[in-house]
C-alpha cells in the first residue's frame, strides 16, 4: 500500500509540475496552451534518448529536457506572435499532435510506436524497493523549487505585467511593456517546466511511447488548474493532487459497489470523476484556491 | 450556496477517506489474488469486458471445486483504458495494494510494454495477448508469456494467403503501430517469392477521411489490398475504398474487421467479399466449448479464449509450485502447459490431477499453449473468413 501511495504521490507531483507550467502561461499570461502534452513529450524523449542511446547521466538528461522543451516553447511562440486565444490554442494543439506523430513515425530516432523501454532510474538497482520513496522525494524537491520560483514570479512586478497582458495586451503595450518579450519568456519557461515533468515521468516508469502523450493528459491538467484555481500556483498544485486523488480513489470506491460488472464499474469510475469535478466547480467556480490579486504598491 | 465550503482540509480529508474505506471491505482470510488488466474502455473496449468475464468464470469454477492449495481465489478486474499511462497506474494499484500474483489479459502492445517492467521488478507474472515482436524481447526474466502468435508469424501467413488469392500486385495500408515495420519486412520477403509485387503506405489512424490515401493506393492498380488498421479507421478506409470503386480483393485482420465494423458501416455491399484473418482458437476443442458457455457467445473471439487459458495455466502453475507467488508461476508454468503429462482442458481437472501427483499438459481454448523460453507460443492455427451478405463465413482453418 505504501509503495502504491508513493507511486501515486510521485505521478501526482509530475501532474503538479504540469499544472504549474500551465498556470504560469494560462493563469498568468492568459495564453491557452493546448500543446502541453507536446512539451511533456519533448522533454521525456530528450532525456530518454540522451540517457539510453547517448549513455549520458540522468541529471544531464533532465537538464537537456528542460532546455529542449524551452527551445520548443520559444519556437512555438515566436512562430505564432500574432495569434491569440482560440487561434493560439489550435496551433498549440497542432504542435502537440505533430510531436506525437514525429515520435510515432521517425523510427530511427524514437523507435516509433514500440516506444523507448529500459530508461534508467537514479540509483534504481541499489535502491531496490525503496526506489519509489527516493524518487518521490526527488520529484517533491523539484516540485517545491519550481513552485517557489513560479510563486515568486507571480508576486513580482513581472507577474503583474503578465496579468496586465492577460487582461488587455493593448493597454499593457501602451503602458510601455514589451508584450512579445513577456509572452515568449513566460511561454518558454512554462514549456521548459512541462519538459522537465516529462523527463521525470520517463525515468520513473522506465518506458515512454507516443501513446502516452495523447491530448487526454492536457485535458487532465486543464481540469486540475481550473478546479484548483486559475492564476494561483498553490491552486494549480492543489488541483493536480485533487485530480490525481479523484482518478485513483474512484477506483477503490467503485470496487465496493456490489452487483456490477467490470465494464459498468469502469464506466461508473469515469462518471464519478466527472461528477466530482462538476461539483467542485459548481461550489467553487473559481477553483478551490481562487486567484488573489495583491494590491498594487503605493507610489510614494 | 456559500454554506458548503470546500477547503484544502476537507478535500484532503475526503480523499483520504475515499482511499481508506475499502480497506475494511478487503479484510479477508488470505485468498490468492489474481488480476485481469483488460481494456474496458478505449479502442480495445469491444474485447476487454468479455475477456474479464471469461477470466471470472474460471475463477468461479475453481472456487466451487475448493480453490487452489486450500485457498480461495479472488479476481480483481481493472481497466487499462487502452492507454499506457492509465494502465501503469492501474497495474501499480494491483501490484502494491491488491498484491496480486499475476496480471492477465493486457491487450494493446503499448500497454503491455509499459506494464511489463513493473511486473518483472515486483516479481508479478504477466500474461498478455499483445502481438508486437518486441514484447518477448524485453528483459522480462521469464515473468511474461503471451498466447498471441508474434506478428512475424502472423504476417507470414497473411502473405501466403494473399498469394493463394492469386495476387499479382498487393498493397498494404496500415497505421503506424509496433508491428508496422515487421509487416513490411515480412511481406516484402514473402510476396516477391510467390511472384507478386508489394507496395505500401502508412496512414494516420486518427483521420476522418482516407481519400488521398486511397487514391495513392489505387494509382498502383493493386488486385489485393491489405487493410491493416484498427476498427475505427478501417470503417472509414473501407467506405472510401468502396466509394473509389475498388474492385479487387480486400483482406484484413479479424480484430479490426469484426461484426462491430460491419454494423458501423451499415451497408453490406461495402464489405461484401472482404476476407478476414485471425489466429484461430482451438475450435471444436472441449476448452473452446467451455468458453462458449462461460461468455454466452457462439463464437468467442481469440482474446477471450486466450485470457481463459491464462487463468487456467496460472492456477495450475501455482498448484504445482505449491506457492501463490509470481516466482512459483514463472518456474512452473511450462510444467503444466507442455511435456508428456495427462492432457487436461481446464484447471479444475488439472488441479485434481496435480493433487493426485500426476503431471499435466494443458491444451486450451486458444490452442495447445506451449511456450518457448522467450515466452512466445510455439504453434498456432489461423482462421480465414469471408464476409458474405453481412455475415462472416468460414473459408478455412489452417
Amino acid at each position: 500500500m505504501l509503495s502504491y501511495l508513493l507511486f501515486i504521490a510521485t505521478i501526482g507531483g509530475i501532474y503538479g509540475l504540469l499544472a504549474l507550467s500551465l498556470n504560469l502561461i494560462w493563469g498568468g499570461a492568459g495564453m491557452v496552451n493546448l500543446g502541453l502534452a507536446g512539451f511533456f513529450a519533448v522533454g521525456a524523449y530528450a532525456s530518454a534518448l540522451l540517457t539510453t542511446a547517448g549513455q549520458a547521466p540522468i541529471a544531464a538528461g533532465w537538464l537537456v529536457a528542460f532546455v529542449a522543451a524551452g527551445i520548443a516553447g520559444l519556437t512555438v511562440t515566436l512562430s505564432t506572435t500574432r495569434l491569440r486565444e482560440d487561434y493560439l490554442a489550435i496551433v498549440t494543439l497542432g504542435f502537440a499532435e505533430v510531436v506525437r506523430l514525429v515520435a510515432a513515425n521517425e523510427i530511427w530516432l524514437t523507435r516509433g510506436t514500440d516506444g523507448i523501454s529500459g530508461i534508467p532510474g537514479p540509483w534504481k538497482r541499489a535502491l531496490g524497493p525503496d526506489f519509489n520513496g527516493v524518487y518521490f522525494l526527488i520529484v517533491l524537491g523539484v516540485l517545491l523549487v519550481v513552485f517557489f520560483v513560479v510563486r515568486r514570479i507571480d508576486r513580482a512586478p513581472y507577474g503583474r505585467a503578465l496579468r496586465a497582458i492577460r487582461e488587455d495586451a493593448q493597454v499593457a503595450e501602451v503602458a510601455g511593456k514589451n508584450v512579445l518579450r513577456f509572452k515568449t519568456e513566460a511561454f518558454a519557461l512554462s514549456a521548459a517546466i512541462a519538459g522537465l515533468a516529462g523527463a521525470l515521468y520517463g525515468h520513473f516508469t522506465s518506458y515512454i511511447a507516443p501513446d502516452l502523450f495523447l491530448p487526454l493528459i492536457t485535458v487532465y491538467i486543464f481540469l486540475a488548474v481550473a478546479s484548483g484555481g486559475t492564476g494561483r500556483p498553490a491552486g494549480a498544485l492543489v488541483g493536480a493532487y485533487l485530480v490525481m486523488a479523484l482518478l485513483e480513489s474512484s477506483r477503490f470506491f467503485v470496487e465496493g459497489i456490489p452487483g456490477v460488472t467490470a465494464v459498468q464499474r469502469a464506466a461508473l469510475k469515469e462518471l464519478l470523476i466527472a461528477v466530482a469535478l462538476i461539483v467542485v466547480l459548481r461550489l467553487k467556480p473559481s477553483g478551490v484556491l481562487p486567484e488573489r490579486i495583491p494590491p498594487a504598491p503605493r507610489s510614494s | 450556496m456559500n454554506k458548503i465550503r470546500i477547503t484544502r482540509r476537507t478535500t484532503m480529508a475526503g480523499s483520504v477517506a475515499l482511499l481508506a474505506n475499502p480497506a475494511i471491505v478487503r479484510a479477508q482470510a488470505d485468498p490468492i489474488k489474481l488480476a485481469t488488466l483488460t481494456p474496458l474502455t478505449g479502442a480495445g473496449g469491444p474485447y476487454g469486458p468479455v475477456m474479464a468475464k471469461a477470466a471470472a468464470s474460471v475463477v468461479e469454477e475453481v472456487n466451487k471445486a475448493g480453490g487452489v492449495l486450500g485457498r480461495r481465489i479472488v479476481l480483481v478486474s481493472e481497466d487499462d483504458q487502452t492507454n499506457p499511462e492509465a494502465a501503469v497506474r492501474a497495474a501499480r494499484k494491483l501490484i502494491d495494494v491488491d498484491k496480486v500474483t499475476a496480471i492477465m489479459g493486457t491487450w494493446a502492445s503499448s500497454v503491455t510494454t509499459a506494464v511489463a517492467p513493473l511486473c518483472w521488478e515486483s516479481k508479478t507474472f504477466l500474461c498478455t495477448v499483445s502481438g508486437a515482436d518486441s514484447i518477448t524481447l524485453l528483459p522480462h526474466q521469464g515473468y511474461l508469456i503471451r498466447t498471441q502468435p508474434n506478428s512475424r508469424l502472423q504476417v507470414t501467413r497473411v502473405g501466403e494467403f494473399i498469394l493463394s488469392l492469386g495476387a499479382k500486385k498487393a498493397f498494404t495500408m496500415i497505421p503506424q503501430t509496433p508491428f508496422t515495420q515487421s509487416t513490411f519486412d515480412v511481406l516484402n520477403q514473402v510476396l516477391p517469392k510467390g511472384g507478386a509485387t508489394h507496395q505500401s503506405l502508412i496512414y494516420d489512424d486518427k483521420k476522418t477521411t482516407y481519400r488521398t490515401e486511397v487514391d495513392q493506393a489505387l494509382r498502383t492498380s493493386p488486385d489485393v489490398i491489405l487493410a491493416n488498421g484498427y476498427t475505427p479507421d478501417t470503417v472509414v478506409l473501407l467506405k472510401d475504398l468502396y466509394r473509389a470503386g475498388f474492385k479487387g480483393k480486400i483482406l484484413g485482420f479479424a480484430y479490426s474487421i469484426n461484426q462491430k465494423l460491419v454494423d458501423q458501416i451499415g451497408q453490406n455491399e461495402v464489405v461484401e467479399g472482404v476476407y478476414t484473418f485471425a489466429p484461430s482458437s482451438a475450435e471444436g476443442g472441449s476448452a473452446y466449448e467451455k468458453v462458449k458457455v462461460a461468455v454466452g457467445s457462439a463464437n468467442p473471439d481469440p482474446y477471450t479464449c486466450q485470457v481463459y487459458d491464462h487463468v487456467n495455466m496460472v492456477l495450475m502453475a501455482i498448484a504445482v509450485g505449491k506457492a501463490a507467488s509470481g516466482e512459483a508461476i514463472k518456474d512452473n508454468i511450462r510444467k503444466v502447459t507442455q511435456g508428456s503429462g495427462k492432457s487436461v482442458d481446464n484447471a479444475v481437472d488439472g488441479l485434481k490431477a496435480i493433487a493426485a501427483g500426476e503431471k499435466v499438459d494443458y491444451s486450451g481454448a486458444s490452442g495447445p499453449c506451449d511456450f518457448d523460453e522467450k515466452g512466445d507460443i510455439l504453434d498456432c492455427k489461423f482462421r480465414y473468413e469471408q464476409i458474405k451478405g453481412g455475415k462472416f463465413t468460414l473459408v478455412k482453418i489452417a
